[in-house]
């Protein structure tokens, strides 16, 4: 049998095996097949991921995920003959400073073609620059609306930094329409027209929470509290105690780490109130329930950029965990998965990978990068011209088949993932009203 | 041929170590490199000063960073908020951190030794908190909630150098010589201070307090002198840190970055006049080969830090001149024979 059967086989067992991102993955199994081996100098991937500090778990997500894509890729030839080798970079979960640095590092002494990570404890613009000046493609999942400003203030200078997930402030208003949804469905009945909004001093949150907070007048809400806390937090007793003084229909958490979102359900579910509680994107880590337990039933979270639970979603998600353990977290994993597919199929389709500097061949990458419409475990990522953010489903389409979901889970068993109950055709249960609500 | 005396020696030897670094960027080209030496600078600008207030006026401060961040947050905020140039905004930034040097020290230095480090460090906390917390918009950019203390994420993007459209993709050759002009400033301003009058004056309370006071010099007034000179500089670091990264936030505040610059200080040799800089090399060093290492990298630097105190528990300086003495000692014993 020759060596180009053998592959064959190998790359049709994998995809029939893997189930994931199938259409995409034949796609580039095919281009690798029909093109001429490049080269085998690999292809480096740079990620500075928090692999240390107080994100470190998802930093570690980050990681996995690029691994995983990488040996996947691997298998069915790499890009164009040359295979992915993957570099990471500790950015201890700090700022601005020390992932400038990390990434200047990858690029000028590991040779990184393209930056792929996920998010990072900075302002969200720290890696336009360095990889601009190096002309080369930097991916990321910061969730910021500063990206889009940045790079709307200058196209051509910031061509190759996507934001592979949608800004953060669709949360707000994906929020609201949520919740308005359930109400016509019949499925909640707001107690009373009052919505508690507790944030993190992050910018993140605090965009989350304005927009929150902005919009809340025009579904009938009023908002009772608006309070900051101090992070990490874990002695919630004076955020409770004005909670319990005036209980609102809803209290939304947009401060996201997840050992202070199980410590306040921990102590909320002491003496509950009537209200609904929704949790900023910490909740969809594992650590979270691990932490609350019980408590972490009936509670709902929300990400713009998370596993679905389909047929797509649910073949990663087992894959990555039964490569990682069943703790690891496919909703931060799957960030880089998708992301590095997305990239390796778009530099195939280029006609390969571009070195460091050579800018030319990186710009014809990131416009089919750009003009791709990729289905991975996460939804489909289509990037937005203008602002090189994914589309959001359902804020600024209608169509599912062309935006990144806002998905909404609710924890039903403390021993499973958070099953996915908005938007359609996504979800895969019913709202349930949490055990502590007054039907 | 006439011995030199203390100062002009160390001045000589300041000129030679500018100077290497001043031709240095023709054997390395390579940006990420260039900027790993840029950060040489900074650390090596903070650990000298530190060296200089605790390893020279006996302070026993660690309030350190915060001098450093006070440069780099009044650099940033200038520039943000008012429109300053970045030239008017460094010395300015500098300046004010002196002057937050000079009201903590006069708090402080009433008291002495561990007291000192405690209230320094509960001082810095303090405003690290007060400036994490600030949740309250003060202004708008790019759409975004600007805190007036830049919160949580700190400032970003506001006007650097501005080598970029002068020196193109060279840019990073403008900013490391900028950033060298503020480390051989400081370079020469710890060598004056160290070997001249108020240096000794310094070592004398260092030394032996009573007897000092006894001599007429006022412990809590050369202190406070200490204290503020110390800040200056440092605070000048904070600002070019600043203005190279674009970027001031909370993570100059946080406990690591503060023992990451005390052992560059103890790993050199505290009390000594080049020890901090050597120090920070080796650090450095030490880190960039332990990046390498992925999840052992802490590790290493632990080990690193632990073997430098226990073999070498007065530096490396410490440990070179005792070599040097002894060389020196063997070879006059040898000609003395013959």
């Amino acid at each position: 049998m020759s060596n180009h059967s053998k592959n064959s086989q190998t790359r049709r067992g994998f995809l029939k095996g893997a189930g994931v991102t199938a259409g995409s993955a034949a796609m580039l199994s095919g281009l690798n097949q029909s093109a001429q081996a490049q080269s085998s100098d690999p292809v480096v991937i740079g990620c500075p991921a928090p692999l240390t500090g107080i994100v470190a778990a998802d930093g570690i997500e980050f990681q996995r995920g690029l691994e995983m894509a990488r040996d996947e890729i691997n298998e069915m030839g790499g890009i164009l003959g040359r295979p992915i080798e993957v570099v990471t970079v500790d950015t201890e979960s700090k700022g601005d400073d020390v992932v400038i640095q990390a990434a200047q590092r990858l690029i000028d002494k590991d040779n990184a073609s393209a930056i792929i990570t996920g998010y990072n404890l900075e302002t969200g613009t720290a890696l336009h620059d360095v990889v601009a000046d190096a002309g080369v493609i930097a991916m990321h999942s910061n969730t910021v609306a500063v990206h889009d400003e940045l790079v709307k203030s200058d196209p051509d200078r910031f061509w190759g930094t996507i934001q592979y997930d949608p800004p953060e402030t669709m949360y707000g208003e994906g929020f609201l329409k949520f919740i308005k949804d359930l109400e016509d469905n019949g499925e909640f009945k707001r107690p009373n027209n009052k919505i508690a909004i507790v944030t993190g001093p992050g910018t993140y949150s605090i965009n989350i929470a304005n927009a929150m907070n902005d919009g809340a007048a025009a579904f009938g809400y009023e908002v009772s509290l608006f309070e900051t806390v101090k992070v990490p937090v874990t002695d919630w007793g004076p955020t409770l105690a004005k909670l319990r003084a005036d209980p609102p229909a809803i209290i939304a958490i947009t401060h996201f780490y997840t050992q202070d979102q199980a410590q306040f359900m921990n102590q909320f579910m002491t003496d509950p109130t009537d209200s609904l509680v929704y949790l900023q994107y910490g909740a969809s880590l594992a650590a979270f329930r691990d932490i609350a337990g019980d408590n972490s039933v009936g509670s709902i979270y929300a990400t713009v950029i998370g596993a679905l639970q389909d047929e797509i979603g649910t073949g990663f998600a087992d894959a990555y965990k039964g490569r990682f353990g069943d703790n690891a977290s496919p909703n931060g994993g799957g960030q880089t998965y998708q992301a590095l597919h997305a990239y390796a199929l778009a530099a195939a389709l280029a006609g390969g990978a571009g070195a460091p500097y050579e800018e030319d061949q990186n710009r014809v990458v990131a416009d089919r990068l750009k003009s791709l419409i990729y289905r991975g475990p996460m939804g489909t990522m289509r990037i937005r011209p203008d602002t090189l953010s994914a589309y959001s489903y359902p804020t600024e389409t209608n169509d599912p088949s062309l935006g990144m979901p806002h998905i909404f889970s609710q924890v039903h068993d403390k021993a499973k993932d958070g099953v996915l109950i908005a938007p359609s055709p996504y979800e895969r249960s019913n709202f349930q009203l949490p055990p502590w609500m007054k039907s | 041929m006439t011995q030199l005396d203390d100062l002009t020696r160390h001045l000589l030897i300041g000129v030679l170590v500018i100077a290497t670094f001043a031709v240095l960027p023709v054997f390395i080209t390579q940006r990420y490199l260039l900027g790993e030496v840029i950060v040489f600078f900074i650390w090596a600008m903070v650990a000298m000063n530190w060296n200089l207030l605790m390893g020279h006026a006996g302070v026993f401060s660690l309030a350190q960073m915060l001098f450093f961040a006070v440069g780099a947050y009044g650099m940033a905020m200038g520039v943000t908020f008012t429109s300053m140039s970045v030239w008017v905004a460094i010395p300015v930034a500098a300046v004010s951190s002196a002057i937050l040097a000079l009201i903590i020290g006069v708090a402080c230095l009433r008291l002495t030794g561990a007291y000192v480090a405690l209230l320094t460090y509960a001082i810095a906390e303090m405003i690290h908190v007060l400036i994490i917390t600030d949740t309250e918009c003060f202004t708008l950019v790019r759409n975004n909630c600007q805190q007036l203390f830049g919160g949580s994420t700190g400032f970003s993007r506001f006007d650097d150098f501005g080598f970029r459209p002068v020196l193109k993709k060279h840019w990073v050759l403008g900013n490391y010589y900028t950033v060298l002009a503020a480390f051989g400033l400081t370079i020469f301003g710890v060598i004056v201070i160290i070997h001249g009058r108020l240096g000794l004056a310094f070592r004398a309370i260092r030394d032996n307090v009573g007897y000092a006071s006894s001599r007429g010099i006022d412990r809590k007034k050369y202190q406070v002198v200490a204290f503020a000179l110390s800040a200056l500089l440092t605070g000048l670091a904070g600002g070019v840190y600043a203005a190279h990264y674009r970027f001031a936030g909370p993570s100059l505040f946080e406990f690591s970055t503060l023992m990451f610059i005390l052992a560059m200080v103890v790993v050199g040799g505290l009390g000594s006049t080049w020890g901090p800089l050597i120090g920070t090399g080796i650090m450095m060093i030490v880190v960039e080969f332990s990046k390498e290492m992925g999840d052992a990298r802490n590790l290493v630097l632990g080990l690193a830090l632990i073997i430098f105190v226990v073999v070498m528990p007065k530096g490396l300086v410490h440990l070179a001149s005792n070599a040097w003495r002894k060389v020196s000692h063997d070879r006059q014993e040898t000609k003395a024979d013959s």
